[in-house]
């Protein structure tokens, strides 16, 4: 085994180290809130400071559907406004105490963002964008003009602060400890399953799905939680400033808001905070020069914005690694990767069953009823000439294209109508033609989404062991704590297949994953094939490198037009004259070389 | 003098040296292979060449012209055509105007020639020519590479990079990109092809070079690189035919 063996000294526990992080960060949270109690602030100094923090709590719900899932809000103002206009409304005109009127405002802010998310994340990119600007315009018009319930452009004054925090000092010890507190969270919340299904949607929807996770549903979570910071911060907002108006929530304020996550850094929670400092302090240091200042202003953001496309948080994050590359993560003993143990049945039983399945597109029948029967622990083949609809099929399989016809049924259960994500959780693992990571995520987390599938049985010692046995597998475990996008093809993807090795699939698909690989790869490839079915798996593979089908393939299905031509064993299949006139030619290639373990 | 000259260069990702000071020379009307592992250099040095990335240091010369450093666009005008790995079809345009896009470097070609010359290519690929209208998104993998191919060769250019022609092509396929690349040649054009089917990329081949982590290996005929034992067996794979 390659795995270092640590001499004598146990591990450093992550539980010690997270809980020494924790005490460091609730001191440096103590200070700033006894700071904000004793220092004598000015008025002046005391308002930018309770606006820089609740900003920051909005701004910070951007991190998490922006930064975190890649979803566009340009209505964080809007939500900021609910939670403002709920403790505005609810301690004047209804006599609420502040917290109920805060708890009221954080509800409605939450309720109007899952319903404004269940009703516009099926869209994407700019149709997103407008339906969340068609509600910040709607929100606005109504504080605007429903005077009696609102009171109109005239604002509510007189807002009421809870009965202990009356003064501006301890108001604003109260902001700072809630927004320690959020991004506290929202650093945390970084590293849960939902976390990191957040960040997989937003690298890659589609391989995120089909490894098991609910984009639609994780989408929701993100757009909701950032409604809940908006409604929270908006509150407090309202509480400090006890006076609230409705253009202090329009668009523009929503795009600064935007502007502020981008500025800072959408990646953590640090660029938020310091984006929106920045953006609420440079105005005022700029003053002094007068007309002009607006215009440095804008000049400043704007070359912040060319020069540190990721923020002036990433950009510092980025020289930071630069100077001090990350220590590779010491793997210690890696278990041996538990597989299938609920599959390992070679009865020559049938684990896939395809009828009649077809898929049209317009007048082009890429499927067109194919049947497809794939007994377990078998390695099955799926060739056929280019354009003639393997990869179709695969999506098909997969729940990612929605068939015209014909039924899929995986180990009994009729699967034909679940989408990408339930698949996964009946054990279908897949890999893509072109290799789709999560490609700003470590390897090991890519692996860890993998693991997380629905009802996948993690064996004992957790999701980081059992996501290092299957980088040990595919071998490249040393190579776990690199960002994936930093690897090289061929170990891009050996992440892929351990990423669904990891979810423990019953039947994996691979989609051509001999593309691109040398022939010392291939060999590599050939044996981690016939090793995993060894441990039981059943593994549909396409590829066009007949010399490896042959030798790693048990049966061999041809498609052709979007129909099955051949199907059978490599010897029956690679005769046939159809199958050598379609897609073979005239020569064999497969003939001239031989790979894997001859 | 050769049509194409390396010499000494130099060329990094960031901290990471894709290239330690290459050195190697194509002829004109030859077709010289680029052999080696994944990571070898290989893609590089053909970017380096079409101008998609500067090197560090080293000289590049193009038919007695130095190329290093130059924009892509001014190389592709000088006759170097490049068509990368992974396709990059025009998502959004039909296969015909994908195609037809490939001779824009020639100024004064009239469309009713372009027009025919696109006629070729669906000649040289008629799997592609059912789907001329249909958008480039819509095309399986492998029919995006043949595009991708058919859009090179409509420069018409004096040097073509070819950078792994066959990946995921059907046996047939590549059958026929191979008689393509022999056909090129044929009509003029010299040929730098990378490729991880060694055995494919040196029947066609005059000569090979062999690249390990951005150096020169070997280089040779394709007969010696064959015939060492060493070679053989560490970078083309498994047996001759």
């Amino acid at each position: 085994m390659r795995a270092s063996v640590r001499s004598g000294k146990s591990p450093p526990s992550v539980i010690g180290r997270r809980g020494l992080a924790f005490g460091l960060y609730a001191t440096a949270a103590l200070a700033a809130v006894v700071a904000a109690l004793i220092m004598p602030l000015s008025a002046y100094s005391l308002n930018l400071l309770m606006q820089a923090a609740t900003y920051a709590i909005a701004v910070l719900g951007l991190t998490i559907v922006l930064g975190y899932t890649g979803q566009i809000n340009l209505a964080q103002a809007a939500f900021f406004g609910i939670g403002a206009y709920s403790v505005a409304l609810g301690t004047t005109a209804f006599g609420l105490s502040f917290w109920g009127a805060l708890a009221i405002g954080v509800l409605v802010a939450a309720v109007a963002g899952a319903v404004l998310g269940l009703t516009s994340l099926r869209l994407g990119g700019h149709y997103l964008a407008m339906v969340t600007i068609s509600f910040q315009t709607i929100l606005t018009l109504v504080l605007t003009n429903w005077v009696a319930f609102t009171r109109g452009p005239d604002g509510v004054p007189n807002i009421r602060r809870p009965a202990l925090l009356a003064e501006s000092g301890p108001y604003l010890g109260l902001c700072i400890a809630a927004l320690f507190a959020v991004a506290w969270f929202v650093w945390r919340l970084k590293t849960t399953k939902l976390g990191r299904a957040m960040q997989a949607v937003r690298d890659n929807e589609l391989a995120a799905s089909v490894i098991g996770v609910d984009a639609y549903a994780t989408k929701v979570a993100a757009f909701t939680l950032s409604a809940v910071l908006g409604g929270f911060g908006g509150a407090l907002f309202a509480g400090g400033f006890t006076y609230v108006s409705p253009d202090q929530f329009s668009f523009a304020e929503s795009v600064v808001f935007l502007t502020m996550v981008l500025l800072g850094g959408a990646a953590a929670p640090a660029g938020a905070v310091l984006g929106t400092g920045l953006l609420i302090l440079l105005p005022e240091w700029l003053r002094f020069l007068k007309v002009i200042y607006l215009a440095v202003y804008g000049g400043a953001v704007i070359l912040i914005m060319i020069f540190m496309p990721d923020g002036i948080w990433g950009y510092a994050m980025t020289r930071w690694r630069l100077l001090r590359p990350a220590r590779p993560i010491d793997p210690g003993i890696i278990a041996p990767l538990a597989l299938a143990r609920e599959t390992a049945r070679p009865d020559d039983t049938v684990i896939l069953s395809v009828r009649g399945l077809s898929k049209h597109f317009g007048g082009l029948k890429a499927v067109d009823g194919v049947d497809l029967t794939i007994r377990r622990n078998t390695v099955h083949a799926l060739i056929g000439p280019n354009g003639s609809g393997k990869t179709t099929l695969l999506n098909l399989l997969n729940g990612i294209v929605r068939p015209s016809a014909g039924s899929v049924a995986l180990d009994g259960v009729d699967i034909t109508r679940l989408p990408p994500h339930r698949r996964a959780g009946h054990g279908l693992g897949r890999t893509f033609q072109n290799i789709r990571l999560f490609s700003a995520m470590s390897v090991l987390d890519n692996v860890i989404v993998g693991a997380e599938r629905p009802h996948n049985e993690v064996p004992a010692g957790g999701l980081e062991r059992h996501a290092l046995g299957a980088l040990d597998f595919v071998g490249i475990a040393a190579r776990a704590g690199a960002r994936v996008g930093s690897l090289s093809y061929g170990h891009q993807r050996r992440v892929e297949i351990a990423r669904a090795l990891a979810g423990n699939p019953k039947l994996l698909f691979l989609d051509e994953p001999g593309a691109g690989l040398n022939h010392v790869e291939k060999d590599e490839l050939v044996r981690l094939l016939t090793r995993l079915k060894g441990h039981g798996l059943t593994i549909l593979i396409i590829d066009h490198d007949m010399a490896m089908v042959e030798q790693v393939a048990d049966h061999i299905t041809v498609l052709n037009f979007g129909k099955r031509i051949a199907d059978g064993t490599p010897s029956e299949v690679l005769r046939h004259p159809d199958v050598i006139a379609a897609y073979l030619g005239e020569e064999r290639p497969a003939l001239s070389r031989s790979y894997g373990a001859s | 003098m050769a049509l194409l000259e390396l010499e000494n260069v130099v060329a990094a990702y960031g901290n990471i040296r894709a290239l330690k000071g290459l050195t190697l020379a194509v002829e004109e009307g030859e077709i010289v292979a680029l052999l080696g592992a994944n990571g070898a250099g290989k893609s590089t040095t053909l970017r380096v060449i079409s101008g998609l990335m500067p090197p560090e240091s080293g000289t590049l010369r193009f038919a007695g012209r130095s190329i290093g450093g130059l924009a892509p666009g001014a190389i592709v005008k000088l006759g170097v055509a490049h068509i990368p790995e992974g396709r990059r079809v025009f998502p959004g345009l039909t296969v015909r105007e994908n195609i037809i896009l490939g001779g824009s470097n020639r100024e004064r070609a009239s469309r009713a020639e372009l027009e025919a010359d696109a006629e070729k290519m669906f000649g040289i690929f008629p799997e592609i020519k059912p789907f001329e209208a249909a958008l480039g998104w819509t095309l399986s993998g492998g029919q995006q590479q043949m595009v991708a191919i058919a859009r090179g060769l409509m420069s018409r250019p004096k040097l073509l990079l070819l950078d792994e022609p066959s990946l995921g092509l059907a046996p047939l396929i590549v059958q026929q990109v191979y008689r393509v690349i022999a056909d090129v040649r044929r009509d003029g054009t010299t040929v730098l092809l990378v490729e991880q089917n060694a055995h494919m990329a040196l029947s066609v081949a005059d000569r090979g070079y062999v690249l390990e982590t951005g150096q020169l290996v070997v280089h040779g005929k394709p007969e010696a690189l064959w015939d060492n034992e060493d070679v053989r067996t560490a970078y083309l794979g498994g047996r001759r035919t």
